[in-house]
């Protein structure tokens, strides 16, 4: 029985720095381990698929134009992944990374999420094909509004 | 009125004041409020360093006012709107009104007479007591319960503490607090009287409801007890009430046990260091359930200061 | 609006309720108490959950056996390990696959690490909860050791994805393993602080002990589990009683204390951190060569088999069905804390309103965990389909009563 068994603790403290990290202004580094934002290496690439199938959060999407040519365009939704790097165990040519660096990835809207990976040209033939086929968006019904009394 | 000899030189330094402007700015009003404001700032950075967090920038207990000041104040259905506006402006005179009676700043009082110490112990009781019946002017089941609690700390450690301060002004032999004030300048009561000491220093973190004696406004339990209902200005004048009187309170202690308050420097060293050792209870200190309260003040707070009490009149008595 | 007065008490005999959720300070998880009060004492207590249903246990069964993996995990914030691993015990049992044993010590380790973390976030709530908000600001300092340290071996601070069917992700390397022993060191030697401080302090032992006393009668008949069970004296521990995985190899040490008071539970989870921290110096050390995965098949045999994984607040446990194709058929979750919440409500008649968090928090009640659905029938008889627009009805009319 004592009475403040942390005193020592409160001195030692008072003397010494907070442990608060001051984030934006010191970044710590992140292990190596750390599961950033996906990248995709187009060398050995199959276009199985396999990495689409698995992804938890259908983040990945992976379109093949011509597979003797080995012409794919990898899609991948940055908003939608949760980072879990299945994709990077399920693929068996080793053809994903999780990049540790890049992680701050939060922003103020949507329109950086979508990236697409791979030829230059693929992606422009790919667009355009998705442009030309998709009918204007319909908006979404609006919710019906219930009178307040 | 009789001064301590360093309060005697303090004061011929200081050139005559315009009442209005003692009442209003300085060393009353506009000057309390803003000492308060920077205690509470201590108080809390304080706090934060001692359970190795950063804590509140100088400028934060200010923000807080003006953001309070700035919001709507909702006044919530089925409570009387006159009392729910009123209270906190009670709360908040009184407590201003007990910084006239005290050598706040080391300046002599701005009203003194026989008897004043009284006075300054009932208005410092009225913030508790505005607090407890805007709790109970509610509705709201966590201001109820808060109020209940609030008034019951205040039943509790009132008794003790009030005994605490009349020890001084029995040596004393007066019951004016700057002639006590300047009899204390001669005599450290501290360390004839350091039960009476612990049981003001105590009972004044009671009053302020402050940890480990913040049942009253537990926040796992009640959410914010009897401020619950309170939003905009009503809390910021409550706060603001608060803060003065942890400074009148403070001053109150220094002045009776910590050898006299003599000037500016002698009131910022003492009350300050009484400041550090409520911080340091503070973080040491889980919080009371209410009847622990009770029954620490009654079983113990208010028998050790009949005790010392019995003691100081039997040594008149033999001594005599 | 001019709305009729309104009473909190109308008449003589009618309890003053006293709300704690779903939006309440002491609970920062949705959860619905109603505390009866009879001045400060309590006679009552009910309690609604429901919340936070989020239907995990209907979306496993339209998603594939590996997204599911990581569907479940994020059943629990606190203890994702916890069911990534359970279901994958059950999924590799179903298939029949031996996990090599490096990545069973992997897993572990990693399961040990996260009880460490997640006691220690308990001992920082129950005592924010007691109003010790030093010792809760110093726990929580601590705690960011072994965050880190999961964050070193898996990447990631809450949701590890350690879990593969059939394997681990990452390996742990000796450097790894050395900073793992250094931090656990660090660790101990706190707990080791935290324990003689919640033995020892005064006024914390006025709010802890004696108050929520639950006896090892009651917490058999209750069916209380996990550390909660074993402050009262029940022996049950999943890691011992049915071993899975490498504790077959490794063995924790029961702890035991017969009080069941808060204290009790306190020093039971203190002992486990130390124990813990054992436990995983010990598997370090002996840390079996091998591969990490072994190949599994995409569709699973069909079968049923259930999987039983001690959590840190108890037993979580898992009845997985497949009819051979690559999606199951059903999966039930039970979690540890609905399994404890009725110990809450049997101990808190007769206790002060003061104690009430604290011995919610007793039990480390995980509100995300535990929500079951409730189903709400509409008026005309129809019964399970709502449109947005009659729910929205049904909100405001709710709320008008």
């Amino acid at each position: 029985m004592k009475l403040g068994a942390m005193i020592n603790d409160i001195f030692e403290s008072i003397f010494k720095h907070p442990v608060t990290e001051h984030y934006p202004f010191e970044r710590k580094e992140t292990p190596s381990q750390f599961r950033g934002q996906l990248q995709w290496n187009r060398e050995n690439c199959t276009g199985c698929g396999l990495c689409a199938k698995d992804c938890p959060a259908n983040a990945i999407e992976v379109i093949v134009l011509d597979r003797k040519a080995k012409q794919f365009v990898f899609h991948y939704n940055v908003d939608h992944c949760l980072f879990c790097a299945q994709c990077v165990h399920s693929c068996r040519q080793g053809c994903l990374s999780m990049q540790p660096q890049l992680w701050e990835l939060a922003a103020l809207s949507r329109d950086g999420y979508q990236l697409y990976y791979g030829n230059e040209n693929d992606i422009q033939t790919y667009l355009a094909s998705q442009t030309a086929a998709e009918p204007a968006a319909t908006p979404r019904p609006a919710v019906q509004p219930v009178a307040l009394d | 009125m009789e001064l301590g000899p360093v309060a005697r030189v303090w004061h011929q330094g200081v050139p005559e004041m315009n009442p209005i402007v003692a009442l209003l700015i300085f060393p009353g009003g506009l000057f309390v409020l803003t000492l308060g404001l920077a205690y509470e700032w201590v108080d809390r950075k304080l706090l934060a360093r001692a359970q190795n967090r950063v804590g509140p920038r100088w400028f934060q207990p200010l923000a807080d006012v003006f953001k309070l000041l700035a919001k709507e104040e909702v006044i919530p259905n089925d409570v009387n709107p006159l009392l729910f506006v009123g209270l906190p402006i009670a709360a908040l005179a009184g407590a201003l009104t007990a910084a006239l009676y005290v050598p706040i700043f080391g300046l002599a009082p701005a009203y003194s007479f026989e008897g004043d110490l009284i006075v300054t112990v009932y208005l410092l009781s009225l913030l508790t007591l505005c607090m407890g019946l805007a709790g109970a002017n509610t509705l709201n089941r966590f201001a109820l319960v808060g109020a209940t609690r609030t008034l019951t700390q205040l039943f509790s450690y009132e008794a003790p503490f009030m005994l605490a301060l009349l020890a001084p002004a029995f040596v004393a032999q007066t019951w004016q607090i700057s002639a006590i004030n300047s009899y204390a300048s001669t005599h450290w009561l501290i360390v004839t009287q350091p039960i009476g000491f612990l049981v003001a220093l105590i009972g004044l973190m009671g009053k302020l409801e402050l940890p480990p004696f913040d049942a009253p406004e537990a926040e796992t339990e009640i959410v914010a007890g009897a401020m619950t209902e309170y939003s905009g200005r009503g809390l910021a004048l409550f706060r603001l009430g608060k803060g003065v009187e942890m400074v009148v309170g403070l001053t109150l202690v220094a002045a009776f046990y910590l050898g006299g308050i003599g000037g500016p420097l002698d009131f910022l060293l003492k009350t300050g260091a009484l400041l550090i050792a409520i911080v340091i209870i503070q973080a040491l200190m889980t919080r009371l359930r209410i009847e622990q309260t009770v029954g620490l003040w009654w079983r113990w707070g208010a028998l050790l200061v009949l005790v010392q009490l019995l003691l100081y009149i039997l040594w008149e008595v033999v001594t005599a | 609006m001019k709305q009729e007065p309104q009473k909190v008490i109308t008449k003589k005999g009618e309890r003053f309720i006293i709300p704690i959720g779903p939006q309440h300070p002491a609970l920062k998880e949705p959860g619905h108490f109603e505390f009866a009060v009879d001045g400060e004492t309590v006679t009552d207590a009910t309690v609604r959950l429901g919340y936070v249903h989020r239907g995990i246990e209907k979306g496993v069964e339209s998603r594939n056996w590996v997204q599911n993996l990581y569907m479940l995990e994020r059943i629990c914030g606190i203890c994702s390990h916890t069911h990534a691993m359970t279901y994958c015990l059950g999924v590799e049992k179903l298939a029949a696959v031996e996990v090599p044993e490096r990545a069973q010590v992997i897993r572990l380790i990693m399961a040990e690490l996260e009880r460490i973390h997640s006691h220690m976030l308990w001992l920082g709530v129950a005592a924010h909860e007691a109003g010790f908000d030093t010792l809760f600001m110093y726990t929580w300092r601590d705690r960011e050791t072994v965050m880190d340290l999961l964050e070193l071996l898996s990447g990631n601070r809450v949701n590890y994805s350690a879990n593969l069917l059939g394997g681990v992700k990452f390996d742990i390397s000796p450097e790894q393993a050395d900073k793992i022993r250094q931090g656990l060191a660090f660790l101990a030697e706190r707990n080791t602080h935290y324990l003689d401080v919640v033995m020892n302090d005064m006024l914390l032992l006025g709010r802890i002990r004696g108050v929520g006393v639950m006896t090892r009668e009651q917490a058999e008949k209750l069916g209380a589990i996990g550390p909660t069970a074993r402050a009262s004296g029940v022996a049950r521990d999943v890691r011992l009683d049915a071993p899975y995985g490498a504790y077959r190899t490794f063995k924790p040490k029961l702890i035991l204390e017969t009080a069941g008071d808060l204290e009790a539970r306190f020093i039971v989870r203190l002992r486990e951190i130390a124990d813990s921290c054992r436990l995983i110096n010990e598997a370090l050390d002996n840390l079996p060569s091998g591969d990490l995965t072994v190949r599994m098949p995409r569709r699973i045999k069909e079968g049923e088999t259930i999987s039983r994984v001690e959590a840190p607040r108890g037993e979580a446990f898992y009845f997985i069905k497949s009819n051979g194709s690559d999606i199951p058929e059903r999966i039930k979750v039970r979690t540890p804390t609905i399994c404890n919440m009725g110990s809450v409500l049997a101990l808190a008649k007769g206790h002060q309103l003061a104690d009430m968090p604290m011995i919610l928090v007793g039990i480390d009640p995980c509100f995300s965990c535990n929500d079951r659905m409730i189903t709400l029938r509409r008026s005309d008889g129809e019964a399970e389909t709502w449109s947005w627009g009659q729910l929205r009805e049904y909100g405001i009319k709710a709320y008008q009563r």
